[in-house]
């Protein structure tokens, strides 16, 4: 379904910020399955997503997306096969619109947008039926301007939208992280719910081990822009909270090793 | 009264100019300057045609496509060539200033001779008068102000209509979710920089048919008369948030153009008690720099609480 080949991108080249965000990303993800994707902060998870949705024109590698080179395509232009969901729970929904509003811009991602109704009353009545299906009251707070909500009933919403017309690929980006505990595991289960109720391609980046460990058919780990771990099958099924933290102290642990290491060397010759 | 109806009459020109800038400054929160340029635009090109005798709806309507034309080039600048919104605003007013100057060939281009808007205008009110003065609330009118108040009455509420539909629909809703919230609307793909160049063109032709109309009914174009003009507009804009204490767009739209109205009747009246011409745009800035910091100042809420979300922009103040 996603092929994505030898990824690259350096942020503020040649500067004192520079950053080697994505150093060859490889990875191929089959239609329906759904990809964890771990890492430390700035290994470069996030940006893998980015890339995936066309925020930012890469410096070298290709996405495949559903047979379709879409590597110059621009994100708007994307996202006609793409569904996402932020960790920010305000960037995904406009404000100031009200809950039925939001929704139908959803209702017609990626499709021409001319002079029809955005709310004809049969599309209206739609969308009531879906929130209801949330089990959140929301359908009773369908002309509401959506600022009004919580993070969490925002965050359900645009999992709602993201995945209202079926996406090739669904991308979300920590999407609980913003959340309190309560709303967080809601989310999770609504995520698992839409997921597996559409066969949804879905990447999911996330904090969270536990998440990472209970979610999903294949965890993907990253560290300073580089795939270190693909564990799928019966690795994956295996797999515990408890081993993933293990990886990662050892991922610090070598990390460490190599600025003491430097730290040694320095004092050696310099 | 004459006064009074010809405040009203340029108070609802001006609403279109102010239903332009809410466009570009409420759902873009673009401060657009090119406003300037494109309502005196909007004066030459009408001018120029019904100079030479074309029909005065046709220059009306070719002075609304001038108005678009312009806007889409600030939107290009800006969104294309990635040039400060501000910046992209006063280029293309900048560029306007002389090619006003060769549309109307002189700094002012009379219309008296002219067959104009306004000579329909002055045939309605003769039918409706029956002679050259009407009476209105016990006061004597002439015939041309009752007819071109009529007149531009009957397009401000056709133009609010339209707006108000156009904003309801797929593209309209698309063009107002732009401005919300942009990384939303991307994702759900649609082109934000498309929407901002269209966006822009639709508020520049609104401003530049404003234009077309301010100089028909007041008899000349100048090269000039575009001058302060966005401020004008934003006074409007802010006067009718306050007066209509809603965002929804039904009662944005309302209240700006009864800001338009109110703001010109308050000027008229300011006039009439001896407020020197002179320092109409003095008084004008000084009223719009109080009503963006005031609230600031007094720590009021100028608009509802938002309990989450990023709030719209109020003001030009960054923060």
């Amino acid at each position: 379904m996603l092929q994505l080949r030898n990824l690259t991108k350096t942020f503020f080249p040649n500067t004192p910020n520079e950053v080697r965000a994505l150093q060859g990303v490889t990875l191929d993800i089959e239609e329906g399955s759904f990809v964890i994707v771990i890492g430390t902060n700035g290994s470069g998870k996030s940006t893998l997503l980015n890339a995936a949705a066309g925020t930012f024109p890469l410096d070298a590698g290709t996405i495949t997306l559903a047979g379709r080179d879409v590597t110059k395509w621009p994100e708007h232009r994307r996202a006609a096969m793409i569904g996402r969901v932020f960790q920010n729970p305000f960037s995904g929904t406009a404000p100031n619109m009200t809950v039925a509003e939001n929704l139908a811009l959803a209702a017609r991602r990626g499709q021409p947008r001319g002079l029809g109704s955005l709310l004809p009353a049969k599309l209206h009545s739609e969308l009531r039926d879906r929130v209801a299906t949330l089990n959140m009251q929301l359908e009773t707070r369908m002309n509401n301007p959506i600022g009004t909500l919580s993070g969490g009933q925002r965050q359900a919403l645009t999992l709602l939208m993201a995945t209202w017309r079926r996406p090739d690929l669904l991308l979300l980006d920590e999407h609980t992280a913003a959340l309190d505990p309560k709303s967080a595991d809601q989310i999770v289960r609504l995520t698992q719910r839409i997921v597996s109720q559409h066969h949804l391609t879905t990447l999911m980046v996330t904090h969270s081990m536990q998440q990472a460990a209970t979610l999903g058919t294949r965890i993907v780990m990253m560290n300073q822009g580089r795939v270190m771990a693909d564990i799928a099958g019966p690795d994956r099924r295996r797999i515990r909270a408890e081993d993933l933290v293990h990886r990662f102290e050892e991922i610090r642990r070598d990390e460490q090793l190599d600025v003491s290491a430097a730290e040694m060397l320095r004092e050696m010759y310099v | 009264m004459t006064l009074l109806i010809s405040a009203w009459t340029i108070g609802l020109i001006l609403s279109l100019l102010a239903l332009g800038v809410y466009i570009s400054y409420r759902v873009f929160a673009f401060p657009d300057i090119t406003a300037d340029g494109s309502i005196t635009f909007g004066a030459a090109v009408a001018a120029a045609m019904l100079t030479r005798g074309m029909n005065p709806f046709a220059a009306s309507g070719a002075a609304f496509l001038a108005g678009t034309l312009a806007g889409a080039c600030t939107g290009v600048l800006h969104t294309r060539f990635r040039i400060n919104q501000l910046l992209s605003g006063i280029l293309v007013m900048t560029a306007l200033y002389s090619i006003n100057l060769h549309v109307m060939g002189q700094s002012n281009l009379p219309l008296l001779s002219a067959r104009t808007l306004t000579t329909y205008a002055e045939r309605i009110g003769r039918r409706l008068s029956g002679g050259d003065t009407a009476v209105l609330l016990g006061w004597p009118v002439s015939a041309r102000e009752l007819g071109s108040l009529l007149l531009i009455a009957a397009v401000v509420l056709l133009v609010a209509i339209a707006a108000y539909l156009f904003f309801r629909t797929n593209l309209g809703s698309a063009m107002r979710a732009s401005g919300d919230n942009a990384q939303m609307i991307r994702a759900l793909g649609v082109s934000v920089e498309n929407m901002i160049i269209l966006g822009l063109a639709i508020s520049n032709g609104l401003i530049a048919f404003a234009g077309a109309l301010l100089a028909q009914y007041q008899g000349f174009a100048d090269v000039q008369m575009g001058i302060g003009m966005v401020v004008w507009g934003l006074a409007s804009v802010i006067i009718g948030r306050a007066l209509v204490g809603s965002d929804s767009l039904g009662s944005a739209l309302t209240g700006t153009i009864m800001g338009s109205v109110l703001f010109r009747l308050i000027i008229a009246v300011a006039l009439r008690w001896g407020l020197n011409p002179n320092d109409l745009k003095l008084v004008t800035a000084i009223f719009v720099f109080g009503a963006l910091v005031l609230p600031m100042a007094l720590g009021v809420r100028t608009s509802r609480p938002r309990p989450s979300g990023r709030p719209r922009p109020d003001g030009l103040i960054a923060r």
